[in-house]
């Protein structure tokens, strides 16, 4: 009797200690790639989100292949991960490792991509939201005229879920005819020299009667810009981006830009952490701050995602980001004339 | 009757030795470009389009100067886009970072020394792939398919993935643009220099001929090619000089040099943009090099029989180690232009170029089987394929069908052209 008492509490004691922090959790990442500046960014929140509650960080790139990233998720769970943050190369073929996961309970978190498994947690940035913003600082500077759009390349979702963003803000206003779309074009694996080589060839064809452009991004609008200014008229037509490129923030200093949607990763990569580190506590995925339910995705799978809102940032509110340490103010007024942004003086 | 006038004009033309390939080619851009006009509803053959035309070209047809002599060598270079994209990181760190720091932004000689420090690397690049092929004797398909991944990933690591913009200022006037153009004045001078120069080609060809009692072309062959060529040069001449600045620019340059701007605006001509007369220039000294130089007729032999070549007393590993350098320096120079264009140097600048380059040489008649290949035809098969996608951009059809027409069009200039072969050759 006494000795079953004993073990009850123990028991007990155990449960409680283990429950009440996550320490010795091991969260496991699998990057799809670090070819791109942002996720190095992404992987030092991670890092010291996890530090900072005592967990341990283990990770593994999959250097944009989707076979490497179906071993590396399989070697996490060997290796003792407790949750999973999977940044997917490709959503569908990583399923397998994914469900693997799922069935020897371990949460997994789809970081940034969309994994459609419904018990997985999806978090991102609102995209479509990000096509709003785009939308309406542009429709804001030119609420009529010959629109040009910029869109992503043709390969991935995102670029037709801003597109979709963006038309939504338009809508009433093309509806009405106040705004007429004059050209649109996929910009091919986003790359700039393809988006100057479109908005070259719709300036072509308008014979320059474009009066606003709404670019996906950040590499797009540059090329853009490019074409706009060879034709004399960079800074009078408002273009839209995103991503917080140090150099198209400079440019919504200098003018030619009028908005770049940043997504701060940083915030991003802590919040995953931070969820990733909660679900291996046993935390419920509907019980997380912030979760909604979402079903957006190519399947409509029902699953618990969590959206960050992103910050436009317009000449108004360049001190945004210098303040948030992600760019010098002399790289943001690199060029500027004194007097024309605040920030720059 | 009529069958012996077609007779007449076939004889000819054969009597100007013009190759019918070119003329092929030649026919086919004309094609495509009637086409796309008619489609677009007038807005292909315009001179602001084909003054585009010529600038989105020049990138992939520097290029395509090199390309054609390494494939002659049977040789192939997979590294030029990844290699244009880190020379062209390079050279905006140290446009944008390292002379800045030393003299301040916009110095008078920022874009010289960029340019020259670009080339050297280029050159060296080149030089290195080229050793390890010719001397070490690895395929140059697997070198370069190292290449492609070693500087894509070195750009990258420039800045970490970040763009580097805005670029120098004049450094910028290689991209072209008006302030990056040569005006109707210049445009016409460059345009009769090169009437001259072909009129003078002509008479030295005459000259040689008689002098070694080769068989002379007819004197009315001669003064055809010559009025052609000529006619053909100054009415490309004519088109630019046709393309006015944009409003913008002209209100721009009018108040800077304190000029009322009188009413209805002021008339200035684009004339040739500056990548376009580097391109041709590179054409042109590569074609020189091919047919005129020793190295040239080395590497012709190289590619018809590496053995023979080599048994002759041919110094075939330094042949094929310099027809790397001169593609490492040439893919420098257009990352230059490239960089100059966007006004930004990004590490995913040249992506997929080497594809678009080897597409040109292959479309212009260059052999993969080696010994056979012309500059001339290599600048036009690029024209071709960026005529094709700047055109179908004109019409609103979009990247992935833009593809399957690219695509569908190289292999059926490959096709044409092995059928062409076994035609003419016994």
């Amino acid at each position: 009797m006494t000795g079953r008492f004993v073990l009850a509490v123990t028991v007990l004691t155990l449960c409680f200690l283990s429950g009440a922090q996550a320490q010795d959790k091991v969260v496991g990442v699998s990057w799809s790639n670090f070819q791109e500046e942002r996720w190095k960014t992404d992987e030092a929140a991670i890092k010291a989100a996890v530090a900072a509650a005592g967990g341990r960080y283990i990770a593994a790139d999959a250097q944009s292949s989707p076979q490497k990233q179906l071993t590396d998720i399989e070697s996490l769970i060997a290796r003792g991960a407790n949750a999973l943050i999977v940044l997917a190369q490709d959503a569908s073929a990583i399923a397998p490792a994914v469900q693997e996961a799922i069935d020897e309970n371990i949460p997994v978190v789809g970081y940034d991509r969309l994994i459609e498994n419904p018990r997985a947690f999806y978090i991102t940035f609102d995209n479509k939201e990000v096509g709003r913003m785009q939308a309406r600082a542009v429709f804001a500077r030119r609420p009529r005229g010959n629109y040009a759009f910029i869109k992503g390349s043709s390969t991935d979702p995102n670029a037709d879920f801003l597109f979709s963003g963006q038309i939504e803000v338009l809508r009433d206003a093309i509806a009405a005819g106040a705004i007429k779309n004059v050209g649109e074009a996929y910009t091919d694996g986003w790359l700039p020299a393809n988006a100057q080589r479109n908005m070259e060839q719709i300036l072509t064809k308008n014979n320059n009667n474009v009066d606003a452009v709404v670019a996906s991004n950040d590499g797009t609008a540059g090329g853009a810009i490019a074409a706009l200014a060879a034709q004399g008229i960079a800074g009078s037509v408002p273009v839209s981006g995103q991503d917080g490129d140090h150099a198209a923030l400079n440019r919504v200093a200098l003018g030619t830009q009028t908005i770049s949607v940043w997504k701060d990763a940083r915030a991003l990569g802590k919040r995953a952490a931070e969820i990733a580190l909660l679900l291996a506590d046993g935390k419920k995925m509907s019980d997380i701050p912030g979760a909604v339910k979402f079903d957006g995705g190519p399947k409509k799978v029902e699953m618990n995602a969590l959206f960050l809102t992103p910050i436009p940032i317009t000449r108004e509110n360049l001190y945004v980001v210098i303040d948030a340490g992600w760019i010098r103010r002399d790289e943001v007024c690199q060029g500027v004339k004194p007097g024309t942004v605040k920030v720059c003086r | 009757m009529k069958h012996s006038r077609l007779r007449t004009l076939a004889l000819f033309l054969r009597s100007t030795e013009l190759d019918t390939r070119a003329l092929g080619l030649i026919a086919a851009l004309l094609l495509i470009w009637i086409v796309f006009h008619l489609l677009s509803g007038g807005l292909f053959l315009t001179p602001r389009n084909l003054w585009n035309l010529s600038v989105q070209s020049s990138s992939v047809a520097i290029m395509a100067a090199g390309m054609v002599l390494v494939i002659v060598t049977r040789n192939i270079d997979l590294s030029i886009g990844s290699m244009l994209g880190f020379v062209g990181m390079i050279m905006g760190v140290i446009q944008t970072d390292l002379l800045p720091k030393l003299f301040g932004f916009e110095y008078p000689a920022t874009w010289a020394l960029t340019l020259l420090a670009g080339l050297v690397l280029g050159v060296l690049l080149g030089a290195f792939q080229g050793f390890i092929i010719a001397y070490l004797g690895i395929p140059s398909f697997i070198v370069t398919l190292g290449g492609l991944l070693v500087w894509r990933g070195a750009a990258w690591w420039v800045t970490s993935g970040q763009t580097v913009a805005p670029l120098d200022a004049t450094f910028r006037l290689m991209g072209g643009g008006p302030e990056g153009s040569i005006g109707a004045m210049w445009s016409w001078i460059v345009g009769l220099i090169a009437c001259a120069a072909v009129v003078l080609a002509l008479a030295n060809g005459r000259a040689k001929r008689k002098k070694f009692r080769f068989p002379l072309r007819s004197l009315a062959a001669d003064s055809f090619l010559g009025v052609v060529a000529c006619a053909a040069i100054l009415a490309a001449v004519a088109i630019v000089n046709a393309y006015p600045w944009p409003l913008g620019s002209v209100r721009r340059y009018a108040q800077s040099n304190h000029i009322a701007l009188p009413k209805g605006g002021l008339f200035i001509a684009h004339g040739i943009a500056i990548p376009v007369l580097i391109a041709v220039g590179a054409g042109v000294v590569v074609t020189f090099l091919a047919k005129r130089t020793r190295f040239g007729r080395y590497v012709y032999a190289i590619g018809g029989n590496p053995e023979a070549a080599a048994l002759a007393g041919v110094n075939t590993r330094w042949v094929i180690l310099k027809v790397f350098m001169l593609m490492g320096f040439l893919a420098a120079l257009s990352g230059a232009v490239s960089i100059a264009r966007l006004n930004a140097a990004t590490n995913a600048e040249g992506t997929l170029a080497e594809l678009l380059v080897i597409a040109a040489a292959v479309i212009g008649g260059t052999s993969l089987a080696g010994g056979v290949g012309t500059v001339a035809g290599a600048l036009l098969g690029a024209l071709i394929m960026q005529s094709l996608q700047s055109g179908m951009v004109l019409l609103g059809v979009d990247t992935p069908l833009q593809n399957i027409v690219v695509g569908a069009v190289l292999v059926l200039a490959a096709w044409l052209d092995s059928l062409y072969r076994r035609r003419t050759t016994p």
